[in-house]
């Protein structure tokens, strides 16, 4: 009697153990765990991007415990389990857009507006996107694949999340990890490239400072902006519509709580739940493959693209424009959107060759130009190979 | 100010209605027919009978009850769809079949007319008032047995003789996306789709450029005419309205300051301040004391 309950304890004990994390661990899981764990220390010890790579960090943390796959609904993949049923906001696609209705909510378009020339640095760094497509596709991916990772060059998170959601659904954890990454490192990938293309004479540019914009003109900037973008690439309305409606919540001066709400509690809740998501999404099984490298590889040459493309831009236009007028191509790094990083390494890199030369505020001009450049390549991309 | 209210919310519902049209059952149509059923599908009682699929060509759900099918022009409302069978419900781009075997007592999707092999059959569809006609088609006659007539792509004008028979599914099915073989095929190294790409990313944010360059212009000349009329003078500077941020910075930093020194905690020097209180029977302390009670 004795021995058989002991028998049957034994077997429980056996059985137990195959459903514990031990048992199932992987050395897949174990390095994703490491890779999650370097995204929590690069947050909190070097403050890279902390409001995305904490989430996302610990969001590969929980999507790489590793278990017995028996139908119990823990896992990200596993349909009608909790983290699948906030896993639908990513593969959907309807995160994104909220995202951008808060980023509208908070971007103060002036100095765009107040110079709109800016814009065209905007467009010229969405060579990145471009750049990537056209190496992805030489490397053997097809050309909707090639799409969605070239898309990581308009560091524009919430982008590439939606447009590979759209046109390459099994590459959008590598994408999005990868896009988020590397928001996350500008300020080690862009200032090596911004020096290497300007001269000494050319960084110490001192630019106009923008005029004060009327209120009439930043309300008028966002129904202009949304009707003209998106009549040219209506694939875009998901991104373009909510970003261009948050910001005239912003300023139409009428809306305070509603522009208070999705620049603060809806952006922020959406943040959580996106990063932990799309953290959680980089199961070992799923995610440890050699396109997962390549596109690590295509992302930060995509990065590297981008900013060349801006800073060169700028000294191309610089040919035309009158004495006075000229701009400071440190601010061309700028064109990719990662707000508000890559304008503050324009100011960074500016004030390390003249204390009082800041160029922020002009550098805040093609940043969001950027986003709008890089919604409409999504929306381009989606158009032609959705 | 009642009468703009009315106004407001007269053109609301209209808006409304203009929505709730989108995905009505006007976005139906009729997508598929096989009149002779020999060797095909069976129906849910295990029997063959001629079919009339429809398609909701919307990216909304539609409901169809409530709507009839016919195929009798004098009779509009020969089969009305029954209501509250949540089948009726059609999902976006999805289809639904019904079985023209002349039992509507076998549930909703059974009408009560059948096909008839020898001549030309009409059929159509009207919406829940059975006067709306939503779609029409006119089978020819010398149908082929188990061949199916019916649009050649999902929800588009023309009809044919289907070459698959696809009772509740789509018309026409595709082994491959034909953008990605275009781009495959003839822009293998990518440069086609960024030049049109980039031209197009330039172009819209050329365009905002213009535009707002002109809105701009605009606005600085408003501004002056502004400043111009406040001053009653027709001297203004050119750079009116053109002051930078920096201006305006240096303005509030110097505010600051200024109110800053206002303050009366400083080093070694005591500022008194006369305390001045107005007095008011309205704050007079007496009334709002309670006075001793009377019994």
């Amino acid at each position: 009697m004795q021995e058989s309950f002991l028998t049957f304890l034994g077997e429980n004990l056996q059985l137990f153990l195959t459903y514990t994390g031990v048992y199932n661990a992987t050395p897949g899981h174990l390095i994703m765990i490491l890779v999650g764990l370097l995204f929590i220390f690069l947050a909190i010890k070097y403050e890279f991007e902390p409001m995305l790579l904490i989430p996302i960090g610990f969001g590969i943390l929980i999507g790489n415990i590793p278990f017995k796959d028996a139908g119990l609904q823990v896992g990200i993949y596993e349909q009608g389990s909790v983290l699948n049923i906030l896993y639908q906001g990513v593969t959907s696609g309807w995160y994104p857009p909220l995202i951008f209705l808060g980023i509208g909510a908070m971007t103060d378009f002036s100095a765009l507006i107040s110079n709109p020339k800016l814009m065209l640095i905007g467009a010229a760094a969405q060579f990145g996107i471009f750049g990537a497509y056209i190496i992805a596709l030489q490397m053997g991916f097809e050309p909707n694949q090639a799409g969605a990772i070239g898309i990581i060059g308009g560091a524009d998170g919430p982008t590439a999340i939606f447009l590979s959601s759209k046109l390459a659904p099994n590459l959008m954890g590598a994408i999005a990890v990868s896009a988020y990454s590397y928001m996350a490192l500008v300020p080690i990938i862009q200032p090596p490239f911004m020096r290497l293309l300007t001269t000494k004479k050319e960084r110490l540019i001192r630019m106009k400072p923008p005029r004060a914009v009327s209120s009439t003109e930043k309300i008028i900037f966002p129904i202009v902006g949304l009707l003209l973008t998106c009549f040219l690439v209506p694939s875009g309305l998901p991104l373009l519509g909510m970003l261009f409606f948050g910001n005239l919540l912003k300023e139409s001066g009428v809306t305070r709580r509603l522009a208070e709400t999705a620049r603060g509690p809806l952006i922020d809740t959406i943040t959580i739940l996106l990063g932990i998501t799309v953290g959680a999404s980089t199961q070992a099984t799923q995610f440890l493959t050699l396109n997962s490298i390549k596109i690590f590889g295509l992302g930060a040459l995509s990065f590297v693209i981008a900013t060349c493309a801006g800073v060169l831009f700028v000294k191309l236009f610089n040919l035309i424009l009158k004495d006075g007028n000229k701009i400071n191509p440190l601010i061309g790094n700028a064109g990719v959107s990662a707000v508000p990083d890559s304008a503050r390494i324009s100011q960074v890199v500016g004030l390390e060759y003249d204390p009082t030369n800041y160029l922020l505020m002009h550098a805040m001009g093609p940043n969001v130009a950027g986003v709008i450049g890089s919604a409409v390549a999504a929306g381009i991309l989606l158009g032609f190979l959705g | 100010m009642i009468n703009k209210k009315i106004g407001v919310l007269l053109l609301f519902a209209l808006l409304i209605s203009f929505g709730a049209k989108a995905q009505s059952a006007t976005s139906m149509r009729i997508n598929e027919v096989l009149v002779i059923n020999e060797d095909n599908f069976v129906d849910d009682y295990g029997k063959r009978h001629g079919w009339i699929e429809l398609f909701n060509s919307s990216a909304g759900t539609v409901n169809i009850a409530g709507c009839y099918l016919t195929d009798d022009k004098n009779n509009p409302m020969k089969y009305p769809i029954p209501k509250g069978d949540v089948l009726t419900q059609i999902q976006p781009r999805q289809h639904t079949l019904f079985w023209a075997d002349g039992q509507p007592d076998r549930g909703t999707f059974h009408v009560n007319f059948i096909l008839d092999p020898f001549k030309e059959n009409y059929i159509a569809l009207y919406d829940a008032d059975g006067k709306t006609l939503i779609d029409e088609v006119t089978i020819p006659a010398g149908q082929l047995a188990d061949i199916s007539y019916g649009r050649v792509i999902d929800g588009k004008e023309e009809w044919a003789q289907l070459k698959k028979v696809t009772p509740s599914t789509n018309n026409l099915t595709l082994d491959s996306n034909d953008k990605i073989d275009n781009f495959r095929q003839n822009d293998s190294f990518g440069i086609g789709m960024t030049v049109t790409a980039m031209a197009v990313v330039f172009l819209g944010l050329f365009l905002l450029y213009i535009i707002f360059k002109q809105i701009g212009r605009l606005s600085i000349s408003a501004s002056k005419r502004n400043a111009q009329k406040a001053a009653g003078t027709t001297s203004i500077s050119v750079d009116a309205g053109q002051e930078s941020g920096e201006l305006f910075a240096a303005i509030a930093t110097a505010l600051y300051e200024m109110s800053d020194d206002n303050h009366d905690i400083e080093h070694t020097v005591l500022t008194i301040h006369k305390v001045q209180r107005t007095y008011s029977p309205w704050s007079s302390k007496l009334y709002g004391l309670r006075q001793t009670p009377h019994k």
